[in-house]
């Protein structure tokens, strides 16, 4: 193993880990905050950052979840007046209203729980148990069963309603995120944020589940190819089509960043789905169809929500990177998918200039319009603008914004809060195609696939998305190490290489940073305490923190993983170091050693992404014992190690 | 029922002997539907069969074959996503309905129209010969030729059970089967091993003989180590082993060890076994043996290699033997997996899959899976 410093100041480095743990001090991990607790607040005001919303079946209260205050709270859509607020778990990010509108439940999902509130009283009545990291919710059609997409445990939770608990759990795709209940209740649909994993020559898909409720079964696995970030279901009534529209983002991420035209390097579109309905053999026999929401010279970053008329005539879907709500004009939309090959998904997929046909509004909104609601008689559309704590009201009449209902929150703007919403901001890139949330979804995530940034060269340099969440004190950054700070990151090598055009400020800049400084990883689910390690767990402790070969030998200092990964630095050494992963097609040989807190969420692996599962990473990707000694290791050593990593 | 099938059913009646009178009422297979190369199925052996309500899943050397209402519906390969070709174990989430298939190349999980793999680079398995598969709630085990492992569908955590952390001499596991609170295994050259969930604690049962190929003291322990199959009776509280010498149940406190040349057991050459009731099956090299426990008495079902027909031999508690002839047999004589639908059975042989429908008894309404014909 080569370092990509001198010897000395790599070996100055390590001196305090090596030390500490010389002395035969274990040293404490990261304390890892227990699921709800001990989350670090931004200090200032105390934004609502409205994220969801559900009105009530008459159509007279609009409810919406607040993720940064943890509130959720009652409108009236007359007085267009607050009329309720209650505290639920932390971070709120999904609601369902009951079928008789008598009961709201809000996820929560830094808790892990479910809240249900009494539309009445407007209080919580019980708090219920979810899944890992609970978002997407929806009753059944008789108001009896829950179904809760839990983004980190890639699965869906059947809560029982009458029992109050959890009776079943189905495994979902990749990062399951909202569901949607068919308009005839047989079905739940769930999609999904992230692709299934692939290395970066094989072509992305996505899944969107598909959930029989009578047997409570996956009864289908949809395959929506060649996008990413799957977000809010909207289901056009039969008269209309039939179908559900889907958001999507579409990576062109092994293309070299260095064409701009014809869609660059992602679009964003719609997947028009019909799932076979069929209640037999779970075969693939959805149709799938997906069109291009942006135009040929400006894009529509990051569609998020998605909503049809009850009569289907409209269907809405927010660009929450372009501040835009886009209505479409379903008929139309129906000719131009009639005009495709019904076998080929994917034929209208890269058509630049299909939006035009199909949308008849592009309606200025707040900031960062998220989730869309039509009231039950068509009238109105509701929006929520997470970035502004406001509600854009549509008229559905005139297609046009009607009114902005102002939800209270703090009229100060904070650097952070500044820089959250220049975050969301497509504003700043050539013609507006890409926020930073564009590549970093759900509030700083990973999209789990490899680019090509940097380099022209077609192949070169494939380099694996990041994580955003607690990466203060883990500089520096880039794959290669060059990016001493943030604001180097985000500033002139953001302006120059992502968004292709002026960039941020230098103002914009250190606000931006600010904001990125707060984000935090989610709490893990593995990792009650730092006395909760199970029995495999401890033992992949010792492993992680040997200095010995099983046979007895001396491992080198520098083998050890402690040495790249000291737990007191985020598990980073903050260098570059040579595992032995470079391919042919890497222009270096040393990468930065990425941080392993939140490890257990952040497939794919390595610099390029071609591990798909930690195991890889060894089994696959470490034959010279470059990436730690673990050759002598035997499988269940190999387990141990793995299943302490994911506490990290 | 149709035409064919009433002269089927008919010239089976017609070659009826006279039964010893111990087994006058004794359920019989008398009709038998197979599945080969022949007519579409895949070439080859049969390594497992598992009933789902109207669906049949049968694991062969050349793919996962699903079966609805008696017809070939679907047949996966690696093409298909699966992840290797010799199918070894297939078990049915009920919650789920997720379908785990065992093979020689790791496990998959077929659900919603895909498959997901896990081989022992990609994931916590511990090898990717997978011999046997089984769901217990949120738990999938799985059995493989380095050890037993446990995943935890709601965490993804793996867990491996061999020699280093369980009484296992040998980490070859050929078969599972769930108990209440308890997980069965048969090792070859292992023995039984019991594990029980709740206290989390071992209980091994092994042949009190060592490996020698003899049985010095009758029903003393396991009949011999190399255990190929292990089945659980809820009926009877008893669980059952199939070895390469002979086959042994155990209600707790007594052995009930059977071999072939002192019983109707048709070879003590067993690939598996399986109990319900009073029933208990072997799947042997030489025919599928059926013992009903409580009358000690053996029925034998074979193909007669000379007139291409059925026989089936009764041996009854006496030790006298008597013999039925039926127009349609088993596949193969060598069987190696069965499972129930209802009344009727199903058979996975070296050269294809069987179908036995069971003789109507006196007063019994026939099974609706009886009247599918092919």
């Amino acid at each position: 193993m080569t370092c990509g410093r001198s010897r000395w100041l790599s070996a100055a480095a390590m001196t305090v880990p090596v030390l500490v743990a010389g002395l035969g001090w274990r040293p404490s991990l990261r304390a890892a905050p227990a699921q709800g607790s001990d989350w670090t607040e931004s200090p200032g005001p105390r934004y609502l950052t409205p994220v969801a919303l559900q009105l009530s079946p008459d159509g007279r209260r609009l409810y919406t979840v607040c993720q940064d205050s943890d509130l959720v709270l009652a409108v009236d859509t007359h007085s267009q007046q607050v009329v309720g607020r209650e505290k639920v778990g932390r971070k709120p990010a999904g609601i369902a209203v009951s079928p008789d509108g008598k009961k709201l439940y809000v996820s929560n999902e830094l808790s892990s729980t479910l809240s249900e509130i009494d539309t009445d009283s407007f209080q919580v009545r019980r708090t219920l148990d979810a899944g890992w990291g609970p978002v997407g919710i929806t009753t059944d059609r008789y108001g009896k069963v829950l179904y809760v997409a839990n983004t980190q445990g890639g699965d869906v939770s059947l809560i029982d309603l009458s029992a109050g608990r959890e009776i079943k759990r189905l495994d979902a795709g990749h990062f399951p995120e909202y569901v949607a209940l068919s308009r005839d209740g047989r079905f739940v649909y769930v999609s999904n944020l992230l692709a299934r994993l692939a290395t970066y020559d094989e072509p992305v898909v996505s899944e969107l589940t598909v959930i029989d409720t009578s047997r409570q079964v996956v009864s289908q696995r949809v395959d929506v190819p060649g996008v990413i970030q799957l977000r809010h279901i909207a289901e056009v009534p039969s008269t209309a089509g039939g179908y559900l529209l889907v958001p999507f983002m579409r990576p062109k991420n092994v293309n070299p960043l260095i064409h701009l035209q014809q869609g660059w390097y992602l679009t964003h579109g719609l997947a028009v789905i019909r799932p076979s309905g069929s209640r037999g053999m779970d075969e693939r026999k959805a149709r799938v169809s997906e069109v291009l929401l942006d135009d040929i010279d400006h894009y529509y970053a990051d569609g998020f929500g998605a909503a049809s008329t009850p009569d289907g005539r409209w269907a809405l879907v927010t660009a929450s990177g372009a501040d835009i709500v886009s209505v479409i004009d379903t008929a139309k939309l129906n000719r131009l998918l009639r005009q495709a090959p019904a076998a080929d998904p994917e034929a209208l997929a890269n058509r630049l200039d299909s939006a035009r046909q199909f949308v008849a509004r592009r309606l200025p909104t707040g900031r960062n319009p998220t989730a869309v609601v039509v009231s039950p008689d068509g009238r109105f559309a509701y929006l929520t603008n997470r970035m502004d704590d406001t509600i854009s009201v549509v008229d559905m009449q005139q297609l046009k914004i009607a009114s902005t209902i102002d939800l209270g929150g703090p009229k100060e703007v904070t650097a952070a809060r500044h820089g959250a919403r220049l975050f969301f901001d497509a504003r700043y890139c050539f013609q507006g195609q890409l926020a930073c949330a564009t590549c970093h979804p759900h509030g700083g995530l990973s999209d789990g696939l490899a680019w090509v940034l940097e380099t022209p060269q077609l192949g070169r340099d494939v380099v694996e998305n990041r994580t955003l969440l607690s990466i203060t004190e883990t500089s520096p950054f880039k794959w290669n190490g060059k990016n001493l700070d943030l604001a180097t990151q985000d500033g002139p090598r953001t302006a120059m290489y992502i968004f292709r055009s002026q960039g941020f400020s230098p103002a914009e800049v250190k606000d931006l940073v600010t904001f990125m400084n707060s984000l935090q990883m989610l709490p893990n689910p593995r990792l009650a305490s730092e006395s909760g390690l199970n029995e495999a767990q401890a033992r992949g402790r010792g492993i992680f923190f040997r200095t010995t070969t099983n046979d007895g030998r001396l491992i080198a200092p520098q083998d050890r993983c402690y040495y790249c990964h000291p737990p007191l630095t985020h598990f980073t050494s903050r260098v570059t170091m040579n595992v032995g992963t470079a391919t042919p097609y890497d222009t270096i040989q040393g990468f930065d050693i990425p941080q392993l807190d939140g490890v257990h969420m952040r497939a794919p692996y390595l610099h390029n992404g071609e591990a798909l599962t930690l195991e890889e990473i060894w089994t696959k990707f470490n034959p010279q014992d470059k990436h730690g000694i673990t050759s002598d290791m035997d499988k269940v050593q190999l387990n141990d190690l793995i299943e302490y990593l994911k506490t990290l | 029922m149709g035409i064919l099938s009433c002269f089927g059913l008919l010239a089976g009646l017609l070659l009826l002997a006279p039964r010893p009178s111990a087994a006058r009422d004794l359920p019989l297979y008398t009709q038998w539907i197979n599945y080969t190369q022949a007519n579409g199925f895949p070439e080859g052996e049969v390594f497992c069969v598992t009933v789902d309500g109207n669906r049949v899943w049968a694991g062969t050397a050349h793919g996962l074959v699903l079966l609805e209402n008696g017809q070939v519906k679907r047949v996966f390969t690696q093409a298909d996503g699966l992840v290797g070709r010799a199918v070894m174990s297939i078990a049915v989430d009920k919650q789920t309905g997720d379908v785990w298939i065992g093979t020689f190349g790791g496990l998959s999980r077929y659900s919603g129209g895909q498959f997901k793999n896990y081989t022992n680079l990609s994931s916590g398995l511990a090898n990717d010969l997978v011999y046997s598969v089984a769901i217990q709630g949120q738990y999938v085990w799985v059995a493989t030729a380095a050890g037993v492992c446990r995943l935890d569908t709601y965490s993804g955590a793996w867990t491996i059970f061999n020699e280093k952390n369980a009484p296992f001499d040998e980490p070859w596991a050929y078969s599972l089967a769930l108990g209440k609170d308890k997980i069965y295994m048969g090792v070859w050259g292992g023995g039984v091993i019991v594990y029980d969930t709740a206290n989390r604690s071992w209980r091994p049962y092994e042949d009190p003989d060592g490996e020698m190929e003899i049985v010095l003291y009758r029903n003393q322990g396991l009949i011999h180590q190399i255990v190929s199959g292990v089945a659980y009776n809820p009926d009877t509280d008893m669980f059952w082993a199939s070895t390469y010498f002979g086959l042994s149940g155990y209600d707790g406190r007594n052995w009930h060890n059977y071999l072939s040349k002192d019983s109707g057991l048709a070879s003590d050459f067993i690939n598996a076994v399986k109990s319900r009731g009073d029933e208990v099956w072997a799947c042997t090299d030489k025919g599928l043996s059926y013992l009903d426990y409580q009358r000690q008495i053996w029925v034998n079902y074979r193909p007669d290699p000379k007139s291409g027909h059925g026989e089936i031999e009764i041996t009854g508690p006496d030790g006298k033997k008597s013999h039925v002839k039926t127009a349609t047999s088993i596949a193969h004589n060598y069987t190696l997996n069965m499972d129930f639908q209802g009344t009727d059975i199903w058979v996975g042989t070296a050269q294809g899959l069987s179908h036995g429908i069971r003789q109507p008894q006196k007063g019994e309404q026939v099974n609706e899976s009886s009247r599918n014909r092919r």
